[in-house]
């Protein structure tokens, strides 16, 4: 894109108005809008401990991770809303497992892994194999995950309190394995739910960006046909995004069981389209084919940050949502303004 | 228009009337006759939705109460937080000629009709939790979540000698109960130095709940104490505490008092109280007997609420006054 | 207007256009380029792919602005705001893509934007009356209520002229009308150019091919990269010159085909049948045997629609296995049900709509040249971006491609670069066998000349070609043997001394060696 020759003539502040203008300028430049808010609104100086940073990457993770393999199915053209009754279906799982029966954690995750991986298995065959659109099949598997996890948990939160057959509740201890994912490493500093962000998204970068099945998922989402007359295995790399994006879900399902300590039902809801706003504010676009996990990151911490700020400025709900939407569509709007 | 009138002058008639005190109602002149003794009664019973665990334990309350009661059949049906698929649940149980409903509705003016319709048809409807406009029912079973807030206010108030900085995390406040919890829980504190440093909507629910304590964490250095809308929100503040390192220092009070969240948690030792928030479902039944042995019963119950704390909950809690 | 009835002044110019200057950003794409159209002439505009043609006519349309220079339409300045104004001033644009919606009406596709109303609310009597005038005065009558989609593609080129024609234009500019019409519609249409000519209206006409230059310019006024080369009557620019003016310099025989090399058989299939649209519909290649050998080209003959096309799909197994019949290639069983397999078998392909179903236009030139060769270039999965790169310059290299650099996305390029890159992923692999769609479709005289070239070169290695085109001079001067199919069955086999333009186009129209009765004049 940017030729040498050109750049040079530029001078720096020319090439620095020329990144602005690329995508991932424009997602950046998002994002450090709404740092400087943080920066203005700060909270008695709440914005700058580094507890709130810790905090905020911390609370983004779960959305992170489902955002991550989002793009994954994003960048092919599709979208998955069913990422978040997967979560809750895992994380009812995970709890039953590990509370009520007492399983190890080598055990239950492995599980609970496989059964998110079913759960986009089964969203991408209906898409790749039987051609259902992606906006559907993924909102049948929204309510049939969702009714799984009700079935599952029987309505109830899965707690540490057992309920026995007399109808008396018996104490558990709570799992090590949750003890484990929700407490800080290195040195008290980093959650591990960060950490396992972090995993999960690298993952994620390097087979899109680094492997051959990536190079697919673009070539699907820029023109499918093409693709397929390339030789390229068209249904197989499609169906591959979908469980990938179930197993993200269900990466995000243990890490809400083990950060709530119990397996909800419910929870989960909304997460879909909060995971689709983040890779959209980073300026991956939703007909597929363009943007990366780069910029999904920045679009993960734009609205991670945005939360958060909102949230130590103790802003009522109903300014929230308002900002949101602004900021949502703000963002938006400048990546369109650059084609 | 006209029965918008009329049913507005019923209603202005029955809060003036329910003002003062429980209103103590002979049994309402039920158009149908005392029916005669049947080896079996059918009720029918209409749960707004079943997405929240209260209203699961209604229904499991509902069929604990009545299971000792070999003559009571009770079908459920979840309405799956749908007004017009309630109301054709009603209007379903009254071509089943059910001998009585028991309905917890979604809102109040849309049901109000298919409610009347079913109570003028013959059938005793019972009104749980959620109120209908008027007076066409038999009973009105509800507790009260301005009383429940005001005792959770007084209690707290007395646990932290009459000042302290309280985080309040709120239900919904587009929903009554929240507005209820909180006007009450003000009500409670009124007068003493508690002053409320931080307040936050966290739509009753946990992960919410974590990430508004995490922020008030970061910003206050002192808190004494948690009130909680619901106990979700006040464990969601208890594990934001606890990751802090700041458990030991704050309390935590929540409303609600599931015998798998609420009364879990202060039997574990993480909420200092929480305040039974009671699903009626024992009372149906119980009301619901009453009817069906012709017995009269009041036209409104308002539940009592039950006080868990570390000292009460091993005794199953102590009533509030 | 009362103008269109107005009796042509040859010599008055309706519209001048002085001293154009046009940037993108740091690039120039027209310098000082000066046109004028007179009233009652078809003034074509000769280039290139990317010598500035298409920028020079957004400019006339209102789309862009230019940098500099002036025009004036009627005497009067012109410097149109937005396309709507340039409607407005009576500029009418008939874009190479059709532009018609394809599941409104006729009425309602040429009425969009402007719609005739009756106190908000849309006047259909009016328009659907208005809409069956403009098309009459075109020589087009037909159910104005209809869907588009319901016509086929030549009739939808007239509407959309009929379109531009509805506001009353007095410059009409035509974008390689005739890229998408069989022989037959481009006939209707020559008549219909004729027919406004008439008329005093004035027409920009665009196109690549030399035999509508030569049949239907009066001047022509050729741009190369972004300057004006020149502007002369027909008359005087003979097609050697011409050709001369566009490319920058001589170019030598336009068909540079030489003796074949043909060895061993590649491709043979007998009775093969496709069913693109389902088993229960009637198949769209019907029973057709063929070979290839290597080092031949075979042409595939026939008119839009004849199944030439859905045969290589078929082939290619791009169909899965809606086929039957036999395919063998090399000797060997080969009914492929998907691409992969094909591809594995050494066939490639190259489709006739090169943004549609060749590249992914988004992407860089790198992504799309090394696509088809992603398992080699990738071992046990992951990509290893230095030595795509290498791969890329080296299978564009020959190919002469022009773009600042391998990591420009592809749909920035121009339409024989475009296609460069396309032929340039398949021969990654290697071919022995390679079918070619409509090859040259929208590209430019230098750029067919080189991959009339590169042909010449893959056959003396030994590869296969089957090729389909519409152009009658590049069929009959670069195919070995021709194949010419009528409605989905093989009419003619014709070798290279046998074959001329009349006995292709009657086997085309159905009267080949097998003699069926014509029926194939119908869309």
């Amino acid at each position: 894109m940017t030729d040498d020759r050109d750049t040079a003539a530029m001078g720096f502040a020319g090439r620095v108005f020329r990144w602005l203008g690329s995508p991932t300028g424009r997602a950046c430049l998002a994002l450090a809008l709404v740092l400087l808010v943080g920066f203005v609104f700060h909270a008695d100086g709440a914005f700058y401990k580094a507890g709130t940073h810790r905090d905020a990457l911390r609370q983004t993770s779960v959305y992170g991770i489902l955002a991550a393999g989002m793009t994954l199915v994003i960048v092919t053209g599709g979208i998955d809303l069913a990422v978040g009754s997967v979560l809750a279906l895992v994380s009812v799982c995970f709890a039953t497992l590990t509370i009520h029966w007492g399983w190890s954690a080598w055990a239950a995750v492995p599980l609970a892994l496989l059964i998110g991986a079913l759960c986009g298995g089964a969203s991408g065959l209906a898409v790749a194999s039987w051609r259902v659109q992606p906006f559907i099949a993924t909102l049948a598997m929204m309510a049939l995950a969702r009714g799984l996890a009700k079935y599952a948990s029987g309505g109830m939160k899965v707690s540490t309190a057992v309920q026995e057959v007399d109808g008396a509740y018996r104490y558990v201890a709570v799992p090590a394995v949750f003890r484990a994912i929700d407490t800080r490493i290195l040195g008290d500093n980093v959650p591990v739910v960060t950490a396992i962000f972090a995993v999960c998204f690298g993952l994620a970068w390097l087979a899109l960006a680094r492997h051959r099945w990536g190079r697919q998922l673009y070539a699907i989402g820029g023109n499918e046909e093409a693709a397929r007359l390339s030789g390229l295995p068209v249904v197989g790399a499609k169906f591959a995004a979908y469980v990938a994006s179930g197993l993200f879900a269900a990466v995000a399902g243990i890490c809400q069981a083990a950060q709530e300590q119990q397996g909800d039902p419910e929870a989960g809801a909304g997460y879909e389209l909060l995971a689709i706003a983040m890779v959209v504010v980073g300026g991956t676009s939703l007909m597929g084919g363009r943007g990366g996990l780069g910029l999904t990151l920045i679009g993960i911490l734009t609205i991670g940050y945005l939360e958060k700020i909102l949230s130590i400025n103790a802003v009522p709900e109903a300014g929230r949502l308002m900002l949101t939407g602004v900021i949502i569509l703000a963002a938006v709007l400048t990546q369109k303004r650059g084609r | 228009m006209k029965r918008m009138v009329c049913l507005a002058g019923l209603v202005a008639g029955w809060m003036v009337a329910g003002c003062g005190k429980p209103v103590e109602q002979a049994a309402p002149a039920t158009p149908a006759a005392p029916r005669a003794a049947k080896a079996t009664y059918t009720i029918g019973m209409s749960q707004c939705n079943l997405g929240e665990p209260w209203r699961v334990q209604m229904n499991a309350d509902i069929k604990a109460a009545a299971e000792p009661h070999p003559e009571l059949k009770v079908v459920f049906k979840d309405a799956q937080n749908d007004t017009l698929r309630q109301r054709a649940h009603v209007e379903e149980f009254v071509s089943a000629g059910v001998d009585l409903i028991i309905i917890s509705p979604k809102e109040a003016q849309p049901l109000t009709e298919p409610v009347a319709k079913a109570y003028q048809s013959g059938i005793p409807v019972i009104v749980l939790d959620r109120a209908v406009l008027g007076d066409q029912y038999t009973c009105f079973i509800a507790a009260d979540n301005r009383k429940i807030g005001k005792a959770a206010g007084e209690w707290i108030k007395q646990a932290l000698g009459g000042k302290g900085k309280v985080v309040e995390l709120k239900g919904l406040m587009t929903s009554t109960p929240g507005q209820d919890r909180h006007a009450g829980f003000l009500e409670g504190i009124a007068g003493s130095g508690i002053e409320v440093v931080f307040e936050a909507d966290m739509k009753w629910l946990e992960p919410d709940a974590r990430k508004e304590m995490e922020s008030a964490l970061a910003r206050f250095d002192a808190i004494d104490l948690v009130y909680a809308h619901n106990d979700p929100g006040a464990h969601g503040a208890y594990l934001a505490a606890k990751a802090a390192g700041r458990d030991s220092s704050i309390r935590f009070v929540g409303i609600d008092a599931l015998p798998q969240e609420g009364v879990a948690y202060v039997a574990q030792g993480i909420l200092a109280a929480s305040f039974q928030y009671p699903t009626g479902g024992q009372e149906a039944i119980a009301t619901a007997l009453q009817i069906l042995k012709g017995e009269p019963v009041p036209k409104q119950i308002v539940l009592g609420s039950r006080l868990f704390t570390k000292a009460s909950v091993a005794a199953g809690g102590e009533d509030l006054p | 207007m009362s103008f269109l009835m107005m009796h042509p002044a040859q010599t008055t110019s309706v519209l001048r256009m002085d001293g154009i200057g046009m940037r993108f950003g740091p690039v120039t794409v027209l310098d000082d380029v000066s046109f004028d159209l007179r009233a009652g002439e078809v003034h074509v505009l000769a280039g290139e792919n990317g010598a500035g043609k298409s920028t020079l006519i957004k400019i006339l349309a209102g789309v862009h602005r230019p940098c500099g220079g002036t025009m004036t339409l009627d005497g009067c300045a012109y410097a149109p705001a937005g396309p709507n104004d340039a409607t407005h001033r009576g500029v009418a644009v008939v874009h190479q893509e059709l532009s018609l919606i394809p599941a409104m009406s006729v009425a309602d596709n040429l009425f969009l934007g402007c719609e005739r109303t009756r106190g908000g609310w849309v006047d259909h009597a009016s328009q659907h009356a208005a809409a069956r005038r403009a098309l009459a005065g075109i020589g087009l009558e037909l159910d104005v209520t209809r869907a588009v989609e319901s016509f086929p593609i030549g009739v939808r080129q007239m509407i959309e002229i009929g379109k531009a024609l509805a506001h009353e234009a007095r410059v009409l500019v035509m974008d390689e009308p005739t890229s998408a019409l069989n022989a037959q519609e481009a006939e209707q249409l020559f008549a219909l150019v004729a027919l406004l000519k008439g008329r005093g209206c004035g027409l920009v006409y665009i196109t690549h091919k030399m035999e509508e230059i030569e049949r239907l310019a009066d001047r022509i006024t050729v741009l190369r990269d972004g300057r004006r080369v020149g502007t002369a009557p027909r008359a005087e620019l003979p097609m050697e010159r011409l050709v001369e003016w566009m490319v920058g310099r001589e170019v030598g025989e336009r068909f540079p085909r030489h003796a074949p090399h043909a060895g061993e058989e590649l491709l043979r299939l007998t009775g093969f049948s496709v069913f693109s649209g389902g088993r229960s519909a009637r198949p769209t290649v019907d029973g057709v045997s063929l070979t290839v050998r290597r080092g031949e080209i075979v042409g595939l003959g026939g008119l839009q629609g004849s199944g030439g096309s859905e045969l290589m799909g078929g082939l290619f197994g791009a169909y899965g296995a809606r086929t039957s019949g036999t395919a063998a290639v090399r000797g060997r069983a080969a009914r492929f049900t998907a691409p992969r397999q094909a591809i594995r078998a050494g066939l490639a392909y190259v489709t006739n709509d090169r943004k549609a179903s060749g590249l992914v236009l988004d992407q860089t030139i790198v992504f799309n040249a090394t696509l088809a060769d992603l398992p080699r270039l990738s071992p046990f999965g992951w990509r290893r971006p230095r030595a795509e790169r290498a791969a890329a310059r080296e299978a564009t290299q020959p190919l002469q491609l022009r773009a600042d650099s391998l990591d420009m996305s592809v749909g920035a390029l121009s339409g024989g670069n475009q296609q460069k890159v396309v032929v340039a992923k398949w021969l990654r692999l290697g071919p022995d066998l390679l079918l070619l769609d409509e090859p040259t479709r929208g590209i430019d005289v230098g750029a067919k000349r080189e991959l009339y070239s590169l042909l010449n070169a893959w056959t003396a290695r030994g590869m296969g070609i089957l090729m389909i085109t519409s152009e009658m001079p590049e069929l009959l001067a670069m195919s070995d043997r021709i194949v010419v199919l009528h409605r989905g069955r093989a009419t003619a086999t014709l070798t290279a001394a046998e074959a001329t333009a009349e006995r292709v186009l009657a086997a085309a129209m159905g009267q080949g060696g097998a003699s069926r009765v014509t029926e194939a004049t119908q869309s």
